[in-house]
């Protein structure tokens, strides 16, 4: 099977709309989940020095880098996809 | 003998081209599926909703209508009505039987509806994050070092959302949750999913230690970590 088969090629078009069309979700939701986390932990508990919305502040720092690992290669494999199409 | 040489040749190249045409899916949809994981773990903003009057009620109606919803399609893509090509990040061996994405939106459902938050969130952790590590330290270390690898990082999750009970209650649960992920994860089931087991697995394992330390009077749960708006 070479490159050119149309089966194939379907394929990867297909893929590559559909990761486009996710690809925009996938990548904000995370990080306004995380940034909406920390913006409350420094509003409810950072600025007036309770430290019961610490656990907050842990979560949205693991949803962001977290995230940010995972995004970096999905958005090369993403333009990979595209040269390819 | 000629014509039955040329069938075997023809047979052979379908079954390479075949399983080329699978690899090709696997190999294209694996960070779309590796990003799916870690999305998930923006669902922990469901415990900033707050429980009174009818917020209350959509917290729980809108989950179940979703896994709802996403039983519907797989099971229109499983009786064929929905064409499989469409469903990329599918494995192969999930075209006759329900996608690893039910399984994962079923076992966090169970988990946000069922369980307090403080067995929830490390469990969810363990399969938005310690899945998609296991599944790329398998590929370049191999399965111990992957396992060793989703153990240490599951523990991890469990010691960070546990640091406000007690020294050996945060190290039993650690433990028991930690081996409980990975177990889920390495048992490759028929039926079961994987992202199904890796969350609901150690979820009741720590529901077995909770409640029994609670039937010799200890509370191990710490405050919750996410208070509600």
């Amino acid at each position: 099977m070479n490159g050119t088969n149309p089966q194939k090629e379907a394929i990867q078009k297909l893929l590559l709309r559909l990761e486009l069309w996710f690809a925009p979700i996938l990548i904000i939701v995370p990080l306004a989940v995380s940034l909406f986390l920390i913006w409350d932990w420094y509003a409810r508990g950072g600025s007036v020095g309770l430290s019961r919305y610490d656990g907050e502040l842990l979560l949205a720092l693991l949803i962001l880098f977290g995230n940010i690992a995972v995004d970096i290669p999905f958005l090369r494999s993403i333009r990979t996809l595209r040269k390819k199409g | 003998m000629d014509s039955l040489k040329n069938t075997r040749q023809k047979i052979a190249q379908y079954q390479t081209d075949l399983i080329e045409q699978l690899n090709a899916i696997e190999v294209d949809a694996h960070w779309f599926r590796r990003v799916f994981h870690t999305f998930a773990a923006s669902f922990l903003v469901y415990y900033l909703i707050p429980d009174v009057g009818w917020v209350g009620v959509v917290k729980i109606v809108v989950p179940i209508g979703i896994v709802v919803c996403i039983a519907m399609i797989d099971y229109r893509r499983i009786r064929g009505e929905l064409d499989y090509q469409r469903f990329f990040g599918l494995r192969s061996y999930e075209k006759g039987r329900p996608a690893s994405y039910l399984y994962f939106g079923i076992g966090m459902l169970l988990l946000l509806l069922l369980f307090p938050q403080q067995i929830a969130i490390p469990c969810i952790l363990c399969a938005s994050f310690s899945d998609p590590i296991i599944g790329e330290s398998r590929y370049y270390l191999g399965k111990k070092q992957a396992y060793l690898i989703g153990f240490l990082v599951s523990l991890f999750f469990f010691l960070i959302t546990w640091y406000r009970a007690d020294w050996w209650a945060i190290l039993a649960v650690s433990v028991v949750g930690a081996t409980g992920a990975v177990v889920g994860e390495a048992q490759k089931l028929t039926f079961i999913d994987d992202d199904f087991m890796i969350q609901i697995l150690p979820a009741l394992l720590l529901l077995l230690v909770w409640q029994g330390t609670l039937f010799i009077g200890i509370n191990i749960l710490p405050a919750p970590l996410i208070l509600p708006l």
